[in-house]
């Protein structure tokens, strides 16, 4: 042997090249023969065959297979073969002892990612508190102070029903946890939290695009949902029906309307590219299943392996063969329904005929087909290839609605979690994968998600029932901001001193925060009266201001307002159309229609104070509290102020702000003190 | 340490609320120096104001701004590809060069390189800054373009105007600070994240048509400015009650700062975005009714005026540069979109003696590489478009103190790696912060217990561009 002038050196010279030639296939996401050259040591470990031995590069494989000239041997399989100083640089490292670095990190593995991994049960940690939740959040340490009755009745009424407390409600002096159990119950309670599902699905009433017409019947799906959760369908049922619930044994009217939520995205009734449009839509109903069940972006695997995620386009193309046997009833532009008995039913159908095969496309294109797949869930989930017992949709929707997979569960768990504090312990609730958030408290999620499986039985109300009932949500908002002090100068010079929260696990209790836009619409409702609680049916379409219709070609037909009674209506029931958002929702942050929204963003920005301030809708709600409050406190001013605060904040006006109150209406008429409280940042605020 | 300025704020607005009255809100707030008050800089500076050109998408600048001899001789020929070829692009697996179809040459008395497509930019080019080997970290929209607003590719932090309105306050006490025209839907693009909200993007969508305001109840129902203002105080006051409760909580300090702006736009903004007091010379120069570029001629007219009127950083964002394939018909409709509209903002604020010390910025999240993208694998090399690429790109700058006719950086053969005059979007930071007299390693925010800045740990004042 030659005498070798300088070793070659691992970092410099041989880390360098694996990773350029090798590790795409010997690395994280891919192990081909067991091997992974992404590591010194890994690289000594070798996969099912040795690859290096140390001081003999003859004998080592990774030597051989790089020299290889048989096609089925050598390596890398493909691009240019290794250059002869390459070759040299790996001989020398070998020969000279094949050194590598101690303390090198050795990258982690996908399938060792924490939410790929089964849901155990953790022990309660040992804790003063006897609230499981509790016991995770503070566990030796004090819990901060449960805020006010008063409070706590506000913040409970408007986080179950969107809606604030009536006087009786107020008056009735019930236990807390009778409280939870009756708002439960109440059909208010659908009509608030089917709309953070809606959020999920991307629902909308009409298909976007140039003609954005209406989906016939879609809100039939919307009242499915809001009576599911009022019935307290368990949620893996709840789940099933969506998917599949067309092809259940014991399928119904309700199990096919469910199945509305394939059609729920946007659509082009006229594309310029149809085959490539189909995959669009099979895309919509892939990627909106893997985010809203799973927590997966699934969706970026159409053209090529994820690319941070272990999700192969061979996956992806397996969800696709799932769904690929449906179609949209159509005739031209004008979309068809499905009959179910008697009832019009917006969803898919199986196609009639032989049903089409499903290949990976290369680079997503339709022309171009790769290997046929049949429908599979992603590998990295599954122990085995093939875990769908039945190769169909129900088999699908039985796998994602059960413990086969790690992610239903946690996910359904989080966002739960995520709507009664205000952040998921997940902060990114469509996203459990590698490049999603890490849990804020691993053990507390996976015990809610055991716990939600095996002793709830998959019953969001019992779900919501253990978070509601403990400190950890009940505490005081303004006791947690007064001891975490995250105050800054707001001006002067930047830079500046803050505190720590005197609480482990502060950030997970209750968050200040404001309320939806459908919830600030309805309380406004409830509280000039005028809130016509007519459930379920046709969407109604609140008046929208001239000149917002003004940039529409057809500005005369394409928003038929409905009369105010009408209109009046919750918020679930507005026609939702995705060209043209009522202004006031738009304005105060409705979620995005054309993909999953996992959670709502809050900006606070000065249209907001002057569609609050200015706009037609408070206005009117002003003049019909202002009428209530004579009908009902009749004509001394202190008694209609007492009744304002009490419907509107659920308090009495203290002495000081019942005189500023009086003094203000010597000059200035009663709908315009209700224009003031409509407009208080307290009434948007549940402390 | 307490922070004796807010203390003593809180303390004198306990004594003025109970004695109730003698001072209207808006002097209160004022007086106590409301977030946006305008702020002395740090340092010298040399722009007052900045306007944001977003070319959403990742102009081509292969095409527009840097051509390569060596990619034009090797039109559709296989080069030896300069990256990492695991890391998978769709489509650009076979590396085939794809040559600048239509001519980019020397402008002006300084000579810079601009594309006959850009014919509006071209006529400007003594008055740019060109920097042609700025570089980002991810190749993908939504990470690259968040990286270009807030500095980080993921999470939410305050965005680059929120920054800005933070270190430096509002010139018009009437208006936003910060103000964003056609944003892309991604929120956190024009946040204010931590910091107050007050500094938070308003965003406008111009109406088609000159009469319709782009804000929604602008108009004052009270009737009279001196009514509304009446009611308002009196919520505010009541607002400030209940925010000295929750202990300055800044989302409810950010509602209250916004009514106070929105009553104040309500007499300064209609005037203002009514273009047509414009005459019609300056919307011909703009291009406004011209079908290509309307949109965007209206944009960059309603930026001029909003700039003018002392709103600190004004960003338009102008899409449409995704290129992926077919860019030979596809990018002379974008520029033609955009080249007039961005080269009369430049000629109109200079006309007006505004470009001295307003800094206008003009790039997309990240470039195009040299070589083709052909998604369907079959298409013939004409009918290919370009990868994205965040190695290099090119960015271009006027007024606020920056270098005229001056083209900066450098790139290699192939128009890929920096090779000299590297830019990193951290050092485009730093030096826009730097113009406005604002020290990037000082403008801090306490967060959850660190100093955060725009510029993270990183950046350096880009001092070879500096006029």
């Amino acid at each position: 042997m030659c005498s070798v002038a300088s070793a070659a050196d691992y970092e410099k010279d041989i880390k360098p090249l694996l990773k350029e030639r090798c590790v795409a296939c010997h690395g994280t996401v891919k192990q081909k023969g067991g091997l992974r050259l992404d590591a010194g040591s890994l690289i000594l470990k070798g996969g099912k065959h040795s690859a290096v031995t140390p001081g003999h590069s003859d004998t080592s494989g990774l030597l051989q297979r790089v020299l290889s000239t048989d096609p089925d041997e050598q390596m890398p399989p493909e691009g240019a073969r290794l250059t002869a100083s390459q070759i040299d640089a790996l001989r020398q490292w070998i020969d000279s002892g094949a050194k590598v670095p101690n303390n090198e990190p050795v990258p982690k593995s996908p399938a060792e990612h924490w939410s790929f991994q089964p849901v155990k049960r953790p022990a309660i940690p040992k804790s003063a508190h006897t609230h499981p939740i509790d016991a995770f959040v503070f566990g030796l340490a004090d819990a901060p102070p449960a805020t006010t009755p008063r409070a706590l009745l506000r913040r409970l009424h408007l986080d179950l029903t969107g809606l604030p407390p009536t006087i009786a409600e107020q008056e009735s002096a019930l236990p807390i946890d009778t409280i939870i159990d009756n708002l439960l119950t109440r059909p208010e309670y659908g009509e608030r939290w089917a709309r953070h599902w809606l959020d999920v699905v991307r629902y909308a009433d009409s298909n976007g695009y140039e003609r954005d017409a209406e989906k016939p019947f879609v809100w039939r799906y919307r009242d499915y949902v809001i009576n599911a959760l009022n019935n307290d369908k368990p949620f893996d049922r709840f789940v099933i029906e969506q998917i599949a619930g067309d092809e259940l044994p014991d399928k119904s009217l309700e199990s096919h309307i469910a199945t509305g939520f394939l059609r729920l995205g946007h659509w082009d009734d006229e594309p310029a590219d149809p085959p490539t449009d189909r995959f669009d839509q099979l895309d919509d109903i892939v990627s909106t299943t893997g985010q809203a069940f799973l927590g997966l972006t699934i969706g970026c695997a159409r053209c090529h392996d994820h690319k941070f995620e272990p999700l192969s386009q061979r996956d992806y193309y397996s969800l696709v063969a799932v769904f690929n046997p449906l179609e949209r009833p159509r005739q031209g532009r004008t979309e068809l329904t499905v009959k179910i008995g008697d009832t019009e039913v917006y969803t898919l159908k199986q196609v009639a005929g032989t049903l089409p095969l499903t290949h990976v496309l290369l680079r997503g294109s339709p022309s171009r087909l790769g290997d046929r797949v049949e429908p599979a869930s992603p590998a990295i989930l599954s122990e085995t290839a093939a875990t769908l017992a039945k190769k169909s949709r129900l088999g699908l929707a039985q796998w994602i609605a059960s413990e086969k997979n790690s992610l239903t569960a946690r996910v359904i768990v989080n966002r739960v979690w995520q709507q009664h504090f205000g952040q998921g312990l997940v902060s990114t609730a469509n996203d459990f994968g590698l490049m999603g958030a890490a849990p804020s408290h691993p053990e507390l999620l996976d015990w809610l998600a055991h716990w939600f499986v095996h002793d709830a039985k998959w019953s969001l109300k019992k779900l919501h029932r253990l978070m509601l009932t403990s400190r950890a949500w009940q505490s005081s908002s303004v006791e947690q901001r007064a001891k975490s002090g995250e105050s800054n100068p707001a001006v002067a010079s930047p830079g500046s001193s803050s505190g720590s929260s005197p609480y482990a696990l502060g950030s997970q209790l209750y968050r200040y925060r404001r309320l939806e836009v459908e919830a600030i619409r309805d309380s406004m409702l409830a509280v000039s009266g005028q809130l016509n609680p007519k459930r379920f049916g046709p969407a109604m379409k609140p008046s929208i201001p001239a000149a917002a219709l003004e940039a529409n070609t057809d500005k005369d037909k394409i928003w038929k307002a409905s009369d105010e009674r009408e209109a009046s209506r919750r918020s679930i029931y507005t026609f939702i159309k995705r060209g043209l958002v009522v202004p006031m929702l738009e304005t105060l942050d409705l979620a995005d229609t054309v993909s999953s929204c996992p959670q709502r963003q809050v900006t606070t920005v000065a249209p907001q104070a002057l569609t609050l301030f200015n706009g037609d809708f408070v206005n009117e709600q002003a003049r019909h509290f202002a009428a209530r409050l004579k009908r009902e406190a009749g004509d001394d001013a202190t008694k209609q102020i007492t009744l304002a605060c009490r419907l509107a904040l659920c308090r009495e006006p203290s002495s000081d702000e019942l005189t500023k109150m009086r003094a203000f209406l010597q000059n200035e008429p009663l709908e315009q003190l209700c224009r003031v409280i409509l407009n208080l940042n307290e009434f948007v605020y549940p402390e | 340490m307490p922070n004796v300025r807010r203390l003593s704020r809180r303390s004198w607005l306990q004594r003025t609320a109970a004695g109730f009255g003698a001072l209207a809100l808006h002097d209160i707030v004022q007086a106590a120096s409301s977030p946006l008050v305008a702020r002395s800089p740090q340092l010298p500076a040399k722009a007052k104001r900045v306007i944001f050109l977003f070319m959403s998408g990742g102009p081509s600048q292969p095409d527009l701004f840097d051509p390569k001899d060596y990619i034009a001789r090797m039109h559709g020929k296989t080069i030896s590809a300069p990256i990492n070829t695991n890391e998978l692009r769709v489509g650009t697996d076979k590396f085939l060069a794809l040559a600048t179809q239509a001519a980019v040459r020397p402008r002006g008395q300084s000579g810079m390189m601009i594309s006959d497509l850009l014919p509006h930019t071209a006529t400007i080019a003594d008055e740019l800054c060109l920097l042609r080997a700025v570089h980002s970290d991810n190749n993908q929209h939504q990470p690259a373009a968040l990286q270009f607003q807030t500095g980080v590719t993921a999470e939410a932090r305050p965005s680059m105007g929120s920054w800005i309105s933070y270190g430096i306050g509002t010139e018009n006490q009437d208006l936003p600070s910060f103000i964003t025209i056609h944003p892309d839907s991604d929120t956190r693009l024009y946040g204010s994240s931590f910091l107050p909200a007050a500094h938070q993007g308003t965003k406008v969508v111009m109406p088609q048509s000159d009469k319709d305001s782009p804000i929604d109840y602008l108009r004052d129902v009270s009737g009279d400015a001196k009514t509304q203002r009446a009611r308002l105080d009196f919520t505010q006051r009541m607002n400030r009650r209940l925010l000295e409760q929750s202990h300055n909580d800044a989302h409810m300090e950010g509602m209250i700062e916004s009514m106070e702006i929105a009553f104040r736009m309500q007499t300064a903004t209609p005037e203002l975005v009514d273009l047509s007091s414009e005459s019609e010379a300056t919307k011909q120069l703009y291009g406004v009714g011209n079908k290509d570029c309307d949109k965007n001629a209206r944009a960059c007219l309603l930026a001029r005026r909003l700039s003018e009127a002392g709103v600190r950083f004004v960003q338009v964002t102008m899409g449409g540069w995704d290129h992926h394939g077919d860019i030979r018909n596809a990018l002379p409709k974008s520029c033609a979109a955009s080249d007039q509209p961005c080269a009369a903002l430049i000629k109109d604020l200079k006309s007006r003696g505004l470009l001295e010390d307003t800094l206008v910025v003009w790039s997309g999240e990240f470039g195009r590489t040299p070589w083709s993208q052909d998604l369907s694998g079959t298409s013939p090399i004409d009918k290919h478009g370009r990868e994205h690429q965040p190695e290099s790109f090119c960015t271009w700058m006027a007024g606020g103190g920056v270098k005229r006719g001056f083209t900066f950086g450098e790139t290699d053969d192939f128009g890929f790696r920096p090779v000299a005059g590297k830019v990193h979007l951290h050092d485009l930071h730093a030096t826009i912060l730097h113009q406005l007299g604002l020290d990037h390693e000082q403008l801090t925010w306490r967060h959850l217990g660190r100093d955060y800045r725009l510029t993270d740990v990183y950046g350096n004042v880009v001092k070879e561009i500096l006029a």
